[in-house]
């Protein structure tokens, strides 16, 4: 799992820098809008140990950040299960509220709260937290009939079964939609550092789009998609061997 | 033990066309009843009716000696995430483990126990799910092609099994076996096609129990009367 997603993204990466030497050939372009490949490799030379730092720090509000909204998409998610009115009314406001770009928001959040920690980390949990929260509430809110049934007619469900027969049934989905909040997260720690934070990779972007360096922002695109791949990969792979560990493969030997 | 309704209709939300139309009938005393009939002729409407009492119904339902009313269908599923036996265990009330042991005896589960749910066949799924519905208080189960898929065989012990072991619960068996309703149950309610505008009629079975002597020229008959009400 880990490796496939390694080598997706080289692929990925590979054709789109070859895209680019392509119309560089084409339309005869300077080093200036288009870096050749030396220079990639100069400027990677240059800059890697500071951006694979930048990463790392970024990736470290990405993993808190995320986990900050797993934990509030899975409260949130499982107190509006119910078609009760709080339920309901916990839908409606999320479903409304993440109908919203949040994004748009992280301005009013820099001047409040400054540049710094606090501001990444809100903006990158507020972005992955409803989509989470939209997966969790669906998952949480549609019942499993055919394993619920006997324990609500014979007095036996409490809310804890519930949710654990919904997420053991949703595993799968749950697993996916984890590891895919991980990208939300990492997007939402970019942006923060693009508009006013001082460090982390967003930032060294910003810098370099300044510069007008297309070669650093290569780079920094390079070690991001390696790291969050990478990340996905650790995600997915805890994801899978708790499926294991909770439950048997379905394509089990049949007695 | 009574359980009674009265000009019942129920139609679905949503829906213009009467699932249960007028429908009236008694079945007293412990034992084996059945509901028989054609696919989606509301069969297991009417059971989730009775089960349900919270249903909004037209008409009257009337039960005697029966506080609780359990239904149980042959697409349940026990949760994954432990063997089925662990599941078993888990439901077993204080006081009914030797009930349990000799269930799953006559069921024949007993190797299947540390099984996930998901790797037995739908027969031994449907056994399992059976079992655990008998564990509890029940007054009245409703058995909605509960023993679906196991062999006849298997499925006439455990029918012969459960008349003796709950001799003073009632049991509403729908299935679609013919032999098996004649067979077995002391009632059985025959919904007619609706496109021959057959109505519902009570017959009377043959109630076929351990150490009786079946009379076949008199179980012949009830099939014949319940294919001539089907």
């Amino acid at each position: 799992m880990l490796f496939k997603r390694i080598y997706q993204f080289l692929i990925v990466y590979t054709i789109s820098i070859l895209f680019l030497l392509m119309i560089k050939m084409v339309l005869s372009l300077s080093d200036y809008v288009i870096p050749g490949v030396p220079l990639i490799i100069e400027t990677a030379g240059q800059v890697f140990k500071t951006y694979f730092f930048d990463v790392m720090n970024t990736l470290s509000i990405t993993v808190l950040g995320q986990f900050m909204s797993i934990i509030m998409a899975f409260t949130v998610g499982i107190a509006g299960r119910k078609s009760s009115w709080i339920g309901s009314f916990i839908k409606v406001t999320a479903y409304n509220i993440q109908a919203y770009p949040i994004v748009a928001l992280a301005p009013i959040i820099f001047i409040l709260l400054g540049d710094g920690f606090i501001s990444r980390l809100l903006i990158a949990s507020m972005i992955c937290y409803f989509p989470l929260l939209l997966s969790v509430l669906g998952i949480m809110a549609t019942p499993v009939e055919d394993v619920e049934h006997f324990y609500i007619v014979t007095g036996q469900m409490r809310w804890q079964l519930e949710v654990k027969i919904r997420a053991f049934e949703n595993l799968s989905k749950l697993t996916t939609v984890i590891s895919g909040s991980a990208t939300l997260a990492m997007a939402g720690t970019i942006v923060a550092e693009f508009i006013a934070a001082n460090a982390g990779i967003g930032y060294s972007i910003r810098i370099a789009l300044y510069q007008s360096d297309l070669a650093k922002i290569l780079i920094a695109l390079f070690v991001i998609g390696i790291i969050i791949s990478m990340y996905q990969g650790v995600l997915e792979t805890i994801g899978e061997q708790i499926k294991t560990k909770w439950s048997v493969s379905n394509q089990g030997e049949v007695i | 033990m009574h359980l009674e309704c009265n000009n019942l209709n129920f139609t679905y939300p949503g829906s213009k066309v009467a699932v249960i139309d007028n429908l009236s009938f008694s079945m007293k005393n412990p034992g084996f009843k059945a509901i028989f009939g054609p696919s989606g002729i509301g069969k297991t409407s009417l059971a989730k009716i009775v089960a349900n009492s919270n249903t909004k119904i037209d008409g009257d339902i009337i039960t005697e000696s029966m506080d609780t009313i359990l239904y149980s269908y042959n697409l349940e599923r026990l949760p994954g995430w432990l063997s089925a036996g662990n599941h078993l265990n888990k439901v077993t009330p204080a006081g009914k483990e030797a009930l349990k042991e000799e269930l799953i005896h006559i069921f024949e589960l007993y190797d299947l126990l540390d099984s996930r749910f998901s790797q037995l066949s739908m027969g031994q799924q449907n056994r399992m799910n059976l079992i655990r519905y008998l564990l509890q208080d029940f007054d009245l189960l409703i058995l909605d092609e509960s023993l679906a898929n196991v062999d006849e065989k298997l499925r006439e012990s455990i029918i012969l099994a459960i008349k003796e072991l709950f001799a003073n619960k009632m049991f509403i068996y729908i299935s679609h076996n013919l032999m098996e309703v004649s067979k077995f149950c002391s009632q059985i309610l025959v919904f007619g096609k609706t496109s021959e505008n057959k109505g519902c009629f009570m017959i009377n079975g043959q109630d076929y129990k351990k150490n009786y002597q079946l009379d076949k020229h008199k179980l012949d008959i009830t099939m014949l009367e319940i294919m001539n009400a089907f």
